[in-house]
């Protein structure tokens, strides 16, 4: 888990191209979106596809990911329940 | 003078509904119309989504599905027509999209194979199809560009610049918009269900709608439009205002220009996409602006799809077909509708009498367009009256190769090249990094424009109306969309690169910016964008004292310019940038002025003659033009140097002529960097000199003349005060 909530926090300071965040400064149990961060609901977007295409889990909708993406725990756990899943 | 009236004396239509007015009215009437799995294209992964397509439309490249939709409009609205129109406004987005992504994904390197690209090469291809030679105006404002394009045709109409003009919009399916409001999530995978409860998104559609406007009715029955507003709710880039505050200002601008009060309108036609965040807005701005009780309305999005840039004038056509035939059409796709919006949509297309209708399109970048059509008003007295005043330049930006205003102005003033691409930390110097982080190139170079007229121009001053040209939009984002896209098998597409590559994304982060909430408009016309968006800007500001921002800018790309434009093509490098003028309404002593007195294709005999006329002939030119500024693009140079001599020969203007192509490098908006240094010699009283490295030439108080060559012959004035 811990290295999961890890690599997250490197991916999404990347991908999100946030300029003045280290990938410390995420803090697992903070709000991820509308904080001060500076993330909101494009930058959501962006992380569902990269969830989806680096861990195969999907999140198709915008009431799913307003849950999943809560906080970086939330989301790492919603990761790890899921990807272990089967492809359906 | 009073304006004239803006009759609608015919029109055409494609859609969903049917292949023109008779068939989509019949539609209307009895509900028709859902929709079916994607086919056009593969899907990818995720298997087909419901949309509105137009199964029966040859699947064809050349030319490309938008532009054939298009011509099935067209055709339909000029049938009865003998002579061309006088002007053509076209609204789209994707333009030739649909014909590109796929020989990018083929993997083509020749740039014939993208000739129908740019957006403006829809409304190029109905010029030639009807004969016009007069002014080609594209805007390309998301899905407001429809009635945008309405809007600024009505005004050409109203203020007498022309008096017939073709206007609507097209779009088609393609991939670009399909995966892109896929990885956005507003796509309802049971199909759009507009003002439901459980609604989850849009469904796409495909169509196009022209209206042929005068100011003449052919039949005592025509239909006028009444009125139109624009405007921006300067708030994000691909959502709308939670309150719907743009839009509530969009639709009472249209009132105020229509001369109605909101209880003589008797239906509306909703944007109404069946996207949460788009209903709950326009249901809060009906709801204030009916003080809770609207008239009869729906959305007809449940029948046609969202089809982007042409719904606009879809609906103005459908809203036309209303008032016709007393009906107000469906809501159709709703089961339960959402009490959280307090609104009745029509359940079932109900016999009524209509004399007015209210259409409303609304857009990425938080363009809103309202439009209103009736019954000819008798009692109408326009708003009209004196003429407008001219307008007059408060401040100017420029960016090129060799830096920002100062390094670009002094390089062009010794007529030293200013060639290149500035790299993004010069371009990004004054930006704010956060701010930008999720922007590329064009983007960061509008951006970098605004930023510094925004640093120098008194609060009174800050412009209310942006107007950008661009000639091929956000090249960065677009490429990037689609070879990721490509690359995934169709599987992820990047939702930030989809925001950012729709041509309007630069003047929405404008907007945003400088708090601009008027009309925003984007256009875009190879060569001629510059000149579109000052022609734009200067008729949606006609009676108004809102200081407008008018520019012209471009990116280099690499892989997309060379394929694009076909003056970059043969360059070994690429150069980029843009001009950015502020402007506001005043007395032609209060400043530099800076007008369009000319726009018309090569194509006229006797373009170069008509040209110097309206300057006021050969004496008048040359006593109020001290130099000219030629722009020559390099793809149609023979052409262009045969027009400039013919020009000189004609006029017989005797001053310093520069050539400013070969000194900014070929880029669609070098024109906006011309016409900024073009009002900073007027300003300063000299220009550069008739050789590189000679003296600055004196003005004696003259002007300096903007001359567009080629395709098209445009006529920019810059006078001194």
């Amino acid at each position: 888990m811990e290295k999961l909530l890890a690599e997250l926090k490197e991916k999404i300071v990347e991908i999100l191209n946030l300029p003045d965040v280290a990938p410390t400064d995420i803090r697992e149990n903070e709000p991820l979106v509308g904080g001060p961060l500076g993330i909101d609901s494009i930058d959501v977007l962006e992380m569902v596809i990269m969830i989806e295409k680096d861990y195969g889990v999907v999140i198709n909708n915008r009431e799913l990911g307003a849950k999943v993406f809560a906080t970086l725990r939330s989301l790492a756990d919603y990761v790890q329940t899921h990807a272990a899943e089967p492809a359906s | 003078m009073t304006d004239s009236p803006v009759f609608i004396v015919s029109m055409g239509m494609i859609s969903k509904l049917g292949s023109d007015s008779a068939e989509s009215a019949l539609a209307l009437r009895h509900n028709h119309g859902r929709f079916t799995p994607l086919t056009l294209f593969d899907a990818g992964p995720d298997g087909p989504l419901p949309v509105a397509e137009l199964t029966d439309l040859p699947v064809v490249s050349d030319p490309p599905r938008t532009h054939q939709l298009a011509r099935l409009a067209a055709d339909q609205a000029m049938a009865a027509c003998i002579k061309p129109p006088e002007a053509i406004i076209l609204g789209t987005t994707t333009g030739g999209m649909p014909a590109t992504e796929i020989a990018l994904e083929k993997g083509i390197d020749d740039p014939g194979a993208f000739r129908h690209h740019g957006v403006g090469t829809v409304a190029e291809d109905l010029a030639r199809r009807y004969g016009c030679s007069g002014p080609l105006i594209t805007l390309s404002t998301a899905c407001a560009s429809g009635a945008t394009a309405i809007a600024v045709a009505a005004a050409m109409i109203r203020h007498k610049m022309v008096r017939r003009v073709l206007a609507g919009g097209a779009d088609a399916l393609c991939r670009l918009t399909y995966f892109g409001f896929k990885s956005l999530q507003v796509i309802d995978p049971a199909g759009a269900r507009p003002l439901d409860r459980d609604r989850r998104g849009m469904s796409l559609g495909e169509g196009a709608a022209m209206l042929l406007l005068s100011d003449r009715p052919r039949s005592k029955d025509d239909l006028q439009l009444l009125g139109a507003g624009l405007s921006c709710d300067a708030h994000h880039p691909s959502t709308p205002h939670p309150e719907g505050a743009g839009a509530l200002a969009a639709m009472q601008a249209a009132l105020a220009d229509a001369g109605l009060r909101p209880e003589q309108i008797d239906a509306i036609n909703l944007h109404g996409t069946g996207t949460p965040d788009n209903d709950r807005a326009e249901a809060l701005a009906v709801n204030a602006l009916f003080d809770g009780s609207p008239p009869p309305l729906s959305s007809t999005k449940g029948f046609t799809g969202h089809t982007l840039g042409a719904a606009g004038a879809l609906e103005a056509g459908i809203a036309c077909l209303s008032i016709q035939n007393g009906v107000v059409p469906a809501n159709a796709g709703t089961r339960t509708v959402d009490p959280a919006l307090s609104l009745a949509p029509v359940a079932s297309a109900t016999s009524l009498s209509v004399g007015t209708v209210l259409s409303n399109s609304f857009g990425f970048g938080g363009n809103n367009a309202a439009l209103v059509v009736g019954k000819p008003r008798v009692d109408r007295s326009g708003p009209g009256g004196s003429p407008a005043r001219p307008l007059i330049v408060t401040g100017y930006a420029c960016l090129s190769g060799s830096g920002r205003t100062a390094e670009t102005l002094a390089a062009l003033s010794a007529r030293d090249t200013c060639r290149g691409c500035l790299s993004e930390p010069v371009i990004c110097r004054d930006l704010n990094p956060r701010s930008v982080r999720r922007l590329k190139r064009l983007s960061k170079i509008a951006l970098a424009l605004a930023e510094e007229l925004r640093q120098d121009v008194a609060e009174s001053d800050r412009p209310q109306v942006i107007s950008m040209g661009t000639g091929w939009g956000a090249l960065s984002e677009t490429s990037d969309f689609i070879s990721r896209l490509q690359a995934s098998g169709y599987q992820f597409p990047s939702p930030m690169d989809f925001i950012g590559s729709v041509h309007n994304a630069p003047a929405g982060q404008i907007a945003m910016l400088m708090a601009a909430k008027g009309a925003n408009l984007t256009t875009s016309g190879g060569d001629y964008s510059f000149e579109q968006a000052l022609m734009s800007a200067d008729l949606v500001t006609r009676g108004s004292i809102a200081p407008a921002l008018v520019m012209g800018a471009d990116e280099a790309h690499a892989t997309l310019s060379p394929l694009f434009d076909p003056s970059a093509a043969g360059q070994t490098s690429l150069s980029d940038g843009g001009g950015a003028i502020l402007l506001r309404r005043g007395d032609t002593t209060d400043g530099v002025r800076i007008a369009l007195a000319g726009y018309r294709s090569h194509r006229q005999p006797d373009a170069i003659e008509a040209t110097i006329a309206g300057l006021g002939g050969a004496n008048a030119l040359n006593d109020r033009f001290g130099a000219i500024l030629a722009g020559m693009p390099v793809a149609h140079r023979a052409l262009a140097m045969e027009q400039l001599d013919r020009f000189v020969m004609q006029s017989g203007f005797s001053g310093p002529i520069i050539d400013f192509r070969p000194l900014t490098g070929e880029f669609a908006t070098a024109t906006a960097i011309a016409a900024v240094a073009g009002i900073h010699w007027v300003n300063t009283g000299t220009c550069a000199a008739g050789e590189t490295g000679g003296h600055p030439m004196n003005l004696d108080g003259k002007g300096v003349l903007l001359l567009g060559l080629g395709r098209f012959i445009t006529a920019t004035l810059i006078c001194a005060p």
